[in-house]
């Protein structure tokens, strides 16, 4: 999130989109009905009505995989509203902190533009080169100058028709790009896109752009109904865009607010378990020549500023990426202490940049095509949890050995006897590590707001069970130890790791490392000029990391969680304070302070946990003030400059406000962005500069927006074991019903947990699929019968739950019809089921390769 | 001793039949103590009251009420009439209530802890009341019918001290017994919303004591004819048509208590559009009321052995046993949806206690002097009883 | 004092966390007797049962634009005037003054389930599968109110995410509920406290955005259900006396009026 989660009770309109908050993030909803009480309207866009639906003001029902459809058409009337009323946003906002009047590559092409088809300019042997979605000029953007004149005063038909009025401006500026591409979105084109009828959009799109007001905020909670598609990053991408337009990024009570999937799962992203990244988001090394050595690697991560136009009241973009250096340097001291940098560079291991997709789905089908000897999975069940279950459980068998570290016997673990195979036929070994659970450990637990909550052991855990930090020092001194003695192919990287932990390490030793040390005597604290840090002493700001191996960082976002304690810590929190290296410290993610401190107690509670970066709160925060540093919203102020200096949240950027800064130091807000400022056109996904509609890989519709079926840059995988390819397209005649995916509350990813639980067992034994009435009645189901859902990739059995919370909708003229059902079920585990991913198909998000488990097609018959 | 025990002709094959019954039933019984009532009846938490209840409680209770009638009738308005079936209504009734107690010992919970009842007392609970009046009139009923046993034996001294208190004893029962009668009518009053308010009123108690006391005579007839037709022993006719008038006249009240109620509660029109529970309220009023009622003053009837008989059963099976059952489980909706039929193991109790008590009742026909009996007018030698005819 | 629970139905969200936080509290093993239930749109249990003394109702009412997915959290309510506790032969079910909970002891119970039919909610349930079966319903966490001096709410009380239930004084429960149907905008809620004043009040109290009766809640009058019983109890001692007195009364009648007739028929014989 860019916010976080008591945040959501500020905004005064909260919409949930691709989101079952409710259900599956319940304490949430605490903070969504604080805002209902506060007057907010809340607004649910799903597919189907779900327990988050019965506490919204206006629920919208939506074909699952068309919000950007629905998305776009909120753009265009967002842009025509704002054009004609400008009195009613924050037309400052998009002025200054958002690329709206910058001017792209003359040589850009729009999807709808002739002879396109549905694709940007740029699309050649199979991927985009994305040099024409870049600026006219890089290095210092240039700007649509009536833009940038207040209250668009130099534009001067605005407020003639739409075609002349837009037609003033510069073809290529961002803001006529969003119009140009985004005028065959209107409301009769999305209606029949999604089958919301006209009435509803016109309704819900007026709502929610109120919240463009100056002092007004809008939040968007999503979750993985907007990420599991082809285009699940467009998606976001479309929720950014509405929400620069609003002016609420950076605001209390706005933001784009992924409500993650698991626990966390924000934690496992931070610390990199995603192929892409090294430990805070930083970009893995690959074989390209670029990233042979360490310079070289470096300088070809590391960012560019695009200074702004000088029609904007900010000149400095900040460009915080500029850093990476100094956080590559000291992750790599943090892991290899005793080898020098360059050295240590070729330990990271190199993959392909192209070719091959490592990713969850890429893996299983390496492994089918037995190109994977040994697998080694912790808490995690591929057999049940990823696309295409039938084939991952098949790719499986083509393994020579698996480990796997858990709490309780899974699918994955039991695929060699699941029913239908004869165990004898697989020659698979599988050990079983017993894992503690997570009362059971000491740890943080990232959530989705960025908090690093810490978390102390409640029980010991049962028999041999021990925590996999343990599992995983013990393994490593077991391998190292092989290594030395006999050798292997490039020991290096293992031997000379510098992880000298006990067997029953503690987290908070981890957690120093990860914040990161001063290693010499000479790393000055730029924020006491003069001073210099200790010897050992933690580093408390990223900034201070260095590029010389003077410091080491095992992950810079975590760079000021485990700090030296100051004097207020001391007394406020004596028993949290420990002594690393002899200097009095403190692990802010232990902190538990319940007062909130922050302005009019905008929910900001500094002092309960720490969350990056710099326990800021809410990132890009900047943007919640105008240029003379006075917040937007005086009611739910983020930051407010007091003459001096800054009150309220940990400012992003820091330096004074806009106004009040000399040349060269009036810092824009979006400092993770080259340009400081947000970006409503974008060019660094894969699959478009700005959102498009294209269709599911399985549809029941041609695309109605351009001749492009399908995302061009998708992951279409193919899962092929011993010559079948599992993963097998479904057409709309044999497969008539648009199929998705969710959870509930009751169960908890592939339903180890809590299938074994009897309390939860008993509410929900059996796998089920929801159906609407009108369905139900023309297939002669009635609720509780057992029913068979067929999709390309397999079939399964169910219980029938007949609702009125699925309803036909009017697609193109068509009623089509939407049934949906959870994955938590599996032949494991007390109460068992089929399991939902055998229906999914195994094609991902062109950027992240996440699958598209929310919308296929299937069928439906009595059992 | 001879004289008393008739040898039948031919194979006994109502005393086979009934222990065939009484056997089934004990083993059933095991089961149930064994292994729990869920493991062999249908009664469920939407239905905790089930066949016993509505039957060998409810039922039961009331069609022993030909004990108290017959008592106050013969001893209290001194209707000498009826004396040659006073003591066949005092076994019956007996009986009914043994087998009521029995009955009640399998469908409680846990009946070892029946004695519970007597330390912790709940006053105000209508249930309490009927649990010590039942135990208390099954021994009221035992000493009413010990001079019967006190004849057999020969025990000349106790029957004097019964025959002494005979009269306080007659008038406690017919207290207690007429007392739970509008107690089992009582417990109903607690299901405001559940019982049907076709049935629902403030008044059930009166309600029951009204319909028990006209059931009373019916179940002589009843009974009277039966045993009549197994043992042989005759019974006057004119006995049978007083009784049908004493019943006919009590159901004409309880019919108009009946409609009253239902004017009073406007609740007329219910009786035409509250579907299906007004059919149930027709076929109990009209086959169970008011045929009877007609029935029992058709001359016609009246002199008819099988007529007589005829109407005493429309009365006791759809005026009050079906209203009853009605009340107590049909239309007492505690949960809506729940459905219920009892199990063929709670029909083999019932059943099964039922055949047990004919036993009984035969072995005590033959045993002791019960039928056509003037033995306490020899004892009391008060009264010449003219109009009594002696025993067949 | 009593306490009372205040449900909100606008505020709950079907998450069933009491669900389990009771049988938590309780120790109730899990229910694998009951057939999954469907009802309502949603897997799930539909029924107290002597292992689970509370559930989540569901319910969808009406369709299209105006479907509501309605909950309703069923569990004793804990009534001012309890058919149970009247019912009850032993007394084993009784209305504590200090905190309102109707508890149940079961070394005064002897099984005859009459406070399972005098129950107008048709919660109290019974273990009918064990051979020493008792009765099994919602305590209203009375060994965690003993506490309250500590602030413990019954377990699904403190369990809720959203806050949809409160506990408190029963009396300022009434005052907030309609404090906040007055505050709402028009059709939030109800404008009904279900509990405030049927069958004389009861512990457990809601307001709700769909009438109670649409989540199969009954429809009850104001009057207890104790009322008729306790009058007709109340009437039993004058009963037995006047029946005693007229039956004494017909007897020396009769048995006069037979003497002067035998007396008559003596002197006529004599």
């Amino acid at each position: 999130m860019t916010n976080h989660w008591i945040d959501i009770r500020n905004a005064d309109c909260v919409l949930i989109i691709g989101s079952n908050a409710a259900e599956n993030h319940p304490i949430c909803m605490k903070y969504v009905l604080e805002a209902q009480d506060r007057g907010a309207k809340v607004i649910h866009v799903d597919p189907r009505y779900s327990r988050t639906s019965s506490k919204a003001d206006v629920f919208v029902r939506i074909r699952t995989g068309t919000d950007i459809a629905f998305m776009g058409g909120m753009i265009l009337h967002i842009l025509n509203d704002m054009r004609l009323n400008p009195g009613n946003y924050n037309l400052e906002y998009v002025q200054h902190y958002t690329n709206a009047a910058y001017i792209v590559n003359d040589g850009v092409k729009l999807p709808g533009d002739t002879d396109q088809n549905g694709l940007f300019s740029g699309w050649a042997d199979g991927k985009y080169d994305t040099a024409t979605w870049k600026y006219a000029n890089t290095a210092a953007a240039t700007a649509e100058a009536k833009l940038l004149t207040p209250n668009w005063e130099g534009w001067t038909n605005r407020a003639a028709d739409e075609n002349t009025a837009w037609g003033e401006l510069n073809n290529n500026c961002v803001l006529k790009l969003l119009w140009r591409n985004y005028k065959r979105y209107d409301k009769a084109a999305v209606s029949k896109i999604t089958g919301i009828p006209v009435d509803k959009l016109e309704a819900v799109y007026a709502e929610y752009a109120k919240t463009g007001a100056k002092g007004k905020a809008g939040t968007i909670m999503y979750a993985m109904g907007a990420t599991q598609h082809t285009y699940g990053s467009q998606n976001i991408r479309a929720y950014s865009l509405v929400q620069l337009l609003l002016g609420n990024m950076g605001v209390a009570g706005g933001g784009i607010n992924a409500l993650r999937g698991t626990s966390n799962v924000q934690g496992s992203t931070d610390q990199a378990l995603l192929e892409q990244y090294l430990p805070g988001y930083l970009k893995t090394t690959t074989d390209t020549d670029a990233h042979q050595t360490l310079a070289g690697y470096v300088a070809n991560i590391t960012p560019a500023a695009t200074n702004p136009p000088g029609e904007l009241g900010g000149d400095n973009p900040v460009n915080w990426w500029k850093n990476t250096p100094k956080y590559v340097h000291s992750l790599l001291k943090a892991w290899w202490p005793n080898v020098a940098l360059a050295d240590s560079f070729n330990y990271l291991p190199k993959k392909k940049a192209s070719g091959v997709n490592y990713t969850h789905m890429g893996l299983i089908q390496a492994i089918g095509e037995g190109k994977i000897e040994g697998l080694w999975i912790w808490g995690q069940n591929p057999a049940a949890g990823g696309p295409t279950s039938l084939g991952a459980r098949d790719a499986l068998k083509k393994l020579k050995w698996m480990v796997a570290s858990d709490i309780w016997f899974n699918e994955t673990h039991t695929f060699w006897k699941r029913p239908g195979v004869t165990s004898g036929d697989i020659q698979t070994e599988v050990f079983l590590l017993p894992a503690a659970g997570s009362f059971e450990k000491e740890g943080s637990v990232s959530n989705s707001g960025r908090w690093v909550q810490w978390r102390y052991r409640a029980v010991e855990p049962p028999g041999e069970a021990i925590p996999d930090l343990d599992m995983m020092i013990r393994l490593f001194k077991r391998i190292r130890e092989l290594y030395v003695k006999e050798g292997g192919t490039f020991a290096d990287p293992i031997v000379n790791l510098g992880w000298e932990y006990s067997d029953e390490e503690e987290a908070d030793v981890i957690a120093r490392e990860m914040n990161g040390y001063a290693l010499t005597a000479d790393v000055p604290k730029s924020g006491s000029p003069g001073t210099f840090y200790e010897v050992g002493e933690l580093i408390d700001w990223f900034n201070d990391l260095q590029t010389d191996g003077r410091t080491s960082s095992g992950n810079w976002l975590h760079c000021g969680q485990y700090t030296k304690a100051g004097e207020a810590d001391l007394q406020n929190y004596p028993e949290l304070i420990t002594s690393p290296n002899g200097i009095k410290s403190i692990n802010k993610a232990r902190k538990r302070n319940t007062v909130d401190s922050s302005p009019n107690q905008v929910g900001l509670y500094p002092n309960w946990s720490w969350c990056w970066p710099r326990n800021r709160r809410i990132i890009y925060n900047r943007a919640a003030v105008d240029l003379d540093g006075n917040p937007w919203d005086a009611e739910h102020p983020v930051l407010a400059w007091n003459g001096t200096t800054w009150v309220g949240d940990v400012v992003d950027g820091g330096g004074n406000p806009i106004n009040l800064a000399a040349d060269g130091a009036k810092n824009l807000p979006f400092i993770m962005n080259v340009e400081g400022v947000g970006k409503l056109w974008g060019y660094g996904l894969k699959d478009g500069p700005i959102p498009e509609v294209y269709e599911p890989w399985e549809s029941p519709i041609s695309n109605l927006m351009t001749a492009q079926q399908n995302d061009p840059a998708a992951y279409i995988g193919s899962l092929v074991v011993d010559g079948t390819d599992w993963n097998q397209r479904g057409t709309v005649e044999e497969f008539p019903y648009v199929a998705t995916t969710y959870r509930c509350t009751e169960h908890w990813q592939t339903g180890i947990m809590t299938r074994n639980l009897p309390w939860l067992a008993e509410l929900m034994p059996d796998m089920y699929v929801e159906l609407g009435e009108d369905l139900a009645a023309d297939l002669g189901i009635a609720s509780g019968d057992t029913v068979k859902v067929r999709s390309a990739r397999g079939e399964i059995q169910a219980l029938a739950v007949v609702t009125k919370r699925f309803q036909a909708i009017t697609v193109d003229g068509k009623a089509i019809h939407q049934v949906g059902f959870p994955w938590h079920w599996g032949y494991a585990g007390r109460v068992t089921g089929d399991s939902g991913n055998v229906l999914t198909p195994h094609v991902g998000d062109a950027n992240t390769s996440i699958p598209e488990s929310k919308s296929f097609l299937c069928k439906v018959e009595k059992a | 001793m001879k004289e008393m025990i008739e040898r039948k002709k031919g194979f006994p094959w109502g005393t086979l039949i009934l222990s065939v019954l009484a056997f089934l039933c004990a083993g059933v019984l095991v089961q149930r103590y064994v292994f729990g009532l869920g493991a062999m009846t249908n009664m469920s938490d939407g239905r905790g009251w089930g066949l016993w209840i509505s039957f060998d409680l409810y039922c039961g209770v009331a069609l022993a009420a030909g004990g108290f009638t017959l008592a106050a009738l013969v001893h209290i308005f001194n209707m000498e009439k009826y004396h040659p079936v006073v003591r066949p209504a005092i076994l019956t009734a007996f009986l009914g209530y043994l087998l009521v107690v029995l009955a009640l010992l399998v469908d409680l919970g846990q009946p070892w802890y029946i004695w519970r009842m007597i330390f912790n007392p709940n006053i105000h609970s209508p249930l309490y009341e009927v649990g010590w009046c039942v135990m208390l009139y099954t021994a009221v009923l035992a000493l009413e019918l010990s001079p019967a046993v006190f004849e057999r034996l020969h025990w000349r001294i106790p029957l004097k001290i019964i025959g002494f208190i005979q009269i306080p004893l007659i008038i406690a029962g017919i207290v207690i017994s007429t007392g739970h009668q509008n107690s089992l009518g009582s417990m109903l009053l607690i299901m405001t919303h559940s019982i049907d308010p076709l049935w629902y009123t403030p008044i059930i108690p009166a309600l029951f004591f009204v319909s028990a006391m006209a059931v009373g005579p019916a179940m002589v007839i009843f009974e009277g004819t039966l045993s009549g037709a197994v043992f042989g022993h005759k019974i006057s006719q004119e006995v049978f048509t007083g009784l049908g008038r004493i019943t006919s006249g009590i159901l004409a009240v309880y019919l108009i208590m009946r409609l009253a109620d239902l004017a009073v509660a406007g609740q007329f029109d219910m009786l035409f559009n509250r579907y299906p529970q007004n059919i149930y309220w027709w076929i109990e009023i009209l086959g169970g009321v008011v045929l009877p009622i007609i029935l029992f003053n058709i001359p016609k009837v009246q002199q008819s052995k099988k007529g007589m008989f005829v109407a005493a059963l429309l009365y006791i099976i759809l005026g009050l046993s079906f209203n009853r059952f009605i009340m107590s489980s049909i239309w007492l909706v505690i949960r809506p949806g729940y459905t219920y039929f009892p199990s063929w193991q709670e029909f083999a109790v019932s059943i099964g206690l039922v055949a047990w008590a004919l036993m009984m009742f035969q072995i005590a026909m033959r045993l002791l002097p019960i039928a056509g009996h003037h033995g306490e007018e020899e004892a009391k030698s008060e009264h010449a009883a003219p109009e009594a005819t002696p025993a067949a | 004092m009593a306490y009372g629970v205040l449900y909100d139905g606008t505020r709950c969200i079907g998450c069933r966390s009491c669900s389990v936080a009771c049988k938590s509290w309780n120790k109730n093993p899990a229910d694998t007797d009951k057939e999954t239930s469907v009802e309502g749109g949603i897997e799930g249990k539909a029924v107290v049962s002597d292992k689970t003394f509370t559930f989540m109702r569901f319910r969808e009412i009406g369709d299209g634009d105006d479907l509501k997915w309605a909950f309703g959290k069923v569990q004793c309510m804990h009534c001012l005037k309890p058919g149970c506790e009247t019912a009850c032969i032993v007394g084993a079910l009784h209305r504590k003054k200090a905190t309102g909970a109707v508890t149940y002891d079961k070394q005064k119970c002897i099984g005859c389930r009459y406070c399972m039919v005098a129950c107008p909610f048709g919660i109290p349930t019974y273990q009918w599968e064990e051979r020493m079966p008792w009765i099994r319903k919602c305590t209203f966490c009375s060994d965690r109110l003993n506490e309250a001096e500590n602030g413990m709410a019954p377990a699904c009380v403190t369990a809720c995410p959203t806050h949809a239930m409160e506990f408190g004084d029963r009396d300022e429960l009434i005052e907030k509920a309609w404090a906040r149907i007055n505050a709402a905008p028009e059709g939030k809620y109800v404008r009904h406290v279900y509990g405030e004043k049927e069958v004389g009040g009861t512990a457990w109290m809601y307001i709700s955005p769909v009438d109670m009766t649409e989540l199969d809640f009954p429809w009850l009058s104001e009057e207890p259900v104790t009322k008729n019983a306790r009058t007709a109890m109340g009437l039993l001692p004058y009963y037995a006396t006047g029946m005693l007195a007229l039956m004494a009364g017909i007897y020396f009648i009769t048995k006069r009026k037979q003497k002067i007739a035998a007396g008559k028929h003596e002197e006529k014989k004599g």
